[in-house]
C-alpha cells in the first residue's frame, strides 16, 4: 500500500516549505466551468452539449480524485501502524 | 497582505457565510427535487390525460377560431381569457371565466376560482379534458404534489411570497460576497499547500479546513453563477413591475381609456397568431390573452412569442394585435434588464443541456452542500475553542483540553 501512495504528498510532509502556485488549478477549473456553462447554452448541438458535460464533470472528477488520494493515504498510514 | 487586511477579510467571510448558510442549505436541498421535477411527476403521478388520437403524421392543426367557437358554444355568455397552444403536446388550452369582473373579484376571495379551462386536441378540435368545476369536491392531493409544492415554495420564497423572494435574493447577494471573501482567504491559506491536498493525519479541524478549501475551489465559479442568477430570478417581480410602469404604460397610453369591446365582435384569433409570428420572425407564439386582461390593453390581443433556441427560449417578445381590426400594432422587445433576467433563468435551472447536465447540476449542488457543512463545522469547532478558553480563563477545569493545542497552520486566527 505504501509503495502505491504518491511521493510528493506522502503523509509525513503534506505541506511544502516553499510557496506553491496557488491559482493555476482553481483558475483552470473555473475556466472549464465557464466553458461548460456557455457551450451548452450557445451551442445547442450534439458536440457542444457533449463538450459541456465533459467540461463540467472535470471539477467533480478532480474533487473526487483528491478525496480518494487523501483517503488512500489515511488508510495506508493506519495500515502501516497496525 | 497585512494581518489586518487578512483579519478583515476573515470577518467578512465569517459573517456573510453565517448569515446565508442556513438559507443556502434550504435552497440547495430543495433545489435537488426541483431539478428533476419533470421526472418525479412522471414517475410518481404519471400523465392522467386521455391518450391522443393517432393521426397520420403531418395532419394540420385545426384553426384556432374553430376551437375558440367551440369553447364559446360550451359556455355561452362567458368570456375567453386566453388561448395557449401546448409546448410539446398537440393540445390547446382555452381559459374562460364568467367575466373580467368576476376574475378581479376572485382576488378578494381566496376560495373563489371563477376561471376555468378546456383542453382541446389541436388537430381535431375535440375536447380532451376540462378543469374541475369550482364546486366539485377537491381532488385529493398526492404526496408528490405536497412535497414538490413545499420544495418549490421553500426554494423560491420561504413561504413568504414577495418579501420571501426579496429576502432570498438578498441572501444570494450575501452568498456571492461570502464566495469572494472566501476566494481571498483561499489564496492566503493555500500558499504552502499543493492544490487539493487534504491533511488527514493532523487535527481534524485541518481536515475540515482542507475539505472546505478543496470543495469550495472546485465549485467556486458554478456556485457564483447559480447564486447570482438566483438573485436575479428573485428580482423578477420588481423588474416586471418596473417594465409595466414604464414601457408598457407608454405603449398602452393611447388605448388606456377605451372600453373593452364585446367578444362577439373581435377579429380572428388564428389571424392574430399568424400576424404575431410574422411580426417576430424566428420566434414561436406561445399564447394569446384577450382584450381586457389585467396588465393588458382593453382593445388588443396580447401575444407572447419566444425565441426558438435554448438561449432565447426564455426571451419573450410581446406582440400587440388590435382585436377590433386584426391589424398589427407592434412587437415590443423587452428592456435590457428583463433580457438579462431571461438569460439568467437557464443558467440557474440547468435545464438547457439534457439529462447529463441536470445530473452534473445535482452533483455540483451536493458539493456546495459539502462546502456549507464543512464551513459550519469549522465555525462550530472554533466557537468551542473560544468557549473553552473563556471557561479556563474563568478558572474552570476542563476534561477535554486537546482542542486547545495551538494549531500548526493557525487557520483563521483573525476571528477573535
Amino acid at each position: 500500500m505504501n509503495a502505491m501512495s504518491p511521493d510528493p504528498l506522502s503523509p509525513q510532509v503534506p505541506t511544502t516549505r516553499h510557496p506553491v502556485a496557488v491559482w493555476p488549478w482553481p483558475i483552470a477549473l473555473g475556466l472549464l466551468t465557464i466553458f461548460g456553462l456557455l457551450s451548452a447554452l450557445l451551442g445547442q448541438h450534439g458536440v457542444w452539449l457533449a463538450l459541456s458535460w465533459a467540461a463540467l464533470s472535470i471539477p467533480l472528477i478532480v474533487t473526487v480524485a483528491c478525496l480518494f488520494k487523501a483517503w488512500c493515504r489515511t488508510s495506508s498510514v493506519k495500515g502501516g501502524q497496525s | 497582505m497585512t494581518t489586518r487586511t487578512l483579519r478583515r477579510w476573515f470577518v467578512v467571510h465569517k459573517w456573510t457565510s453565517l448569515v446565508c448558510t442556513l438559507f443556502l442549505l434550504i435552497v440547495c436541498v430543495t433545489g435537488l427535487p426541483l431539478l428533476f421535477s419533470e421526472q418525479i411527476w412522471d414517475t410518481f403521478v404519471g400523465d392522467d390525460d386521455p391518450p391522443y388520437e393517432v393521426l397520420p403524421a403531418g395532419t394540420p392543426n385545426a384553426s384556432l377560431d374553430v376551437i375558440v367557437d367551440k369553447a364559446r358554444a360550451l359556455y355561452p355568455g362567458q368570456i375567453i381569457t386566453s388561448v395557449n397552444p401546448d409546448d410539446d403536446e398537440p393540445a390547446v388550452l382555452v381559459s374562460m371565466a364568467p367575466s373580467w369582473q368576476a376574475l378581479k373579484d376572485d382576488e378578494n376571495y381566496p376560495d373563489r376560482h371563477s376561471g376555468h379551462w378546456i383542453k382541446f386536441d389541436a388537430r381535431t378540435a375535440k375536447v380532451l379534458e376540462q378543469s374541475r368545476p369550482a364546486d366539485a369536491p377537491k381532488e385529493p392531493r398526492t404526496w408528490t404534489g405536497i412535497i414538490m409544492g413545499i420544495c418549490n415554495r421553500l426554494h423560491t420564497s420561504l413561504f413568504a411570497y414577495l418579501p420571501g423572494r426579496l429576502f432570498l435574493g438578498l441572501m444570494g447577494g450575501v452568498f456571492v460576497a461570502s464566495l469572494i471573501s472566501g476566494t481571498v482567504l483561499y489564496g492566503r491559506f493555500m500558499k504552502r499547500l499543493p492544490f487539493g491536498s487534504v491533511r488527514t493525519d493532523r487535527a481534524s479541524r485541518l481536515t475540515w479546513l482542507d475539505l472546505h478549501n478543496l470543495l469550495g475551489a472546485a465549485t467556486l465559479v458554478w456556485a457564483t453563477v447559480v447564486g447570482f442568477t438566483g438573485l436575479v430570478n428573485e428580482l423578477q417581480t420588481p423588474l416586471f413591475g418596473l417594465w409595466r410602469v414604464t414601457d408598457v404604460r407608454q405603449i398602452l397610453r393611447p388605448y388606456a381609456s377605451l372600453p373593452v369591446p364585446s367578444q362577439d365582435h373581435l377579429s380572428s384569433v388564428q389571424a392574430a397568431f399568424d400576424t404575431a409570428a410574422k411580426a417576430a420572425p424566428g420566434n414561436e407564439v406561445t399564447g394569446l390573452s384577450f382584450p381586457g386582461a389585467s396588465f393588458g390593453s382593453p382593445v388588443h390581443y396580447v401575444l407572447w412569442t419566444r425565441g426558438a433556441t435554448p438561449l432565447r427560449a426564455r426571451l419573450f417578445t410581446p406582440v400587440l394585435v388590435d382585436a377590433r381590426t386584426g391589424e398589427l400594432t407592434g412587437a415590443y422587445p423587452m428592456p435590457w434588464y428583463l433580457r438579462f433576467l431571461e438569460i439568467s433563468r437557464p443558467l440557474h435551472f440547468g435545464d438547457y443541456g439534457g439529462m447529463p447536465l441536470k445530473i452534473l447540476w445535482a452533483l455540483l449542488d451536493v458539493v456546495v452542500i459539502g462546502v456549507l457543512v464543512s464551513g459550519l463545522v469549522l465555525w462550530a469547532a472554533k466557537r468551542k475553542i473560544a468557549t473553552d478558553a473563556r471557561l479556563q480563563a474563568l478558572g474552570y477545569e476542563l476534561d477535554d483540553t486537546s482542542e486547545l493545542v495551538p494549531l500548526p497552520h493557525a487557520a483563521g486566527e483573525g476571528a477573535r
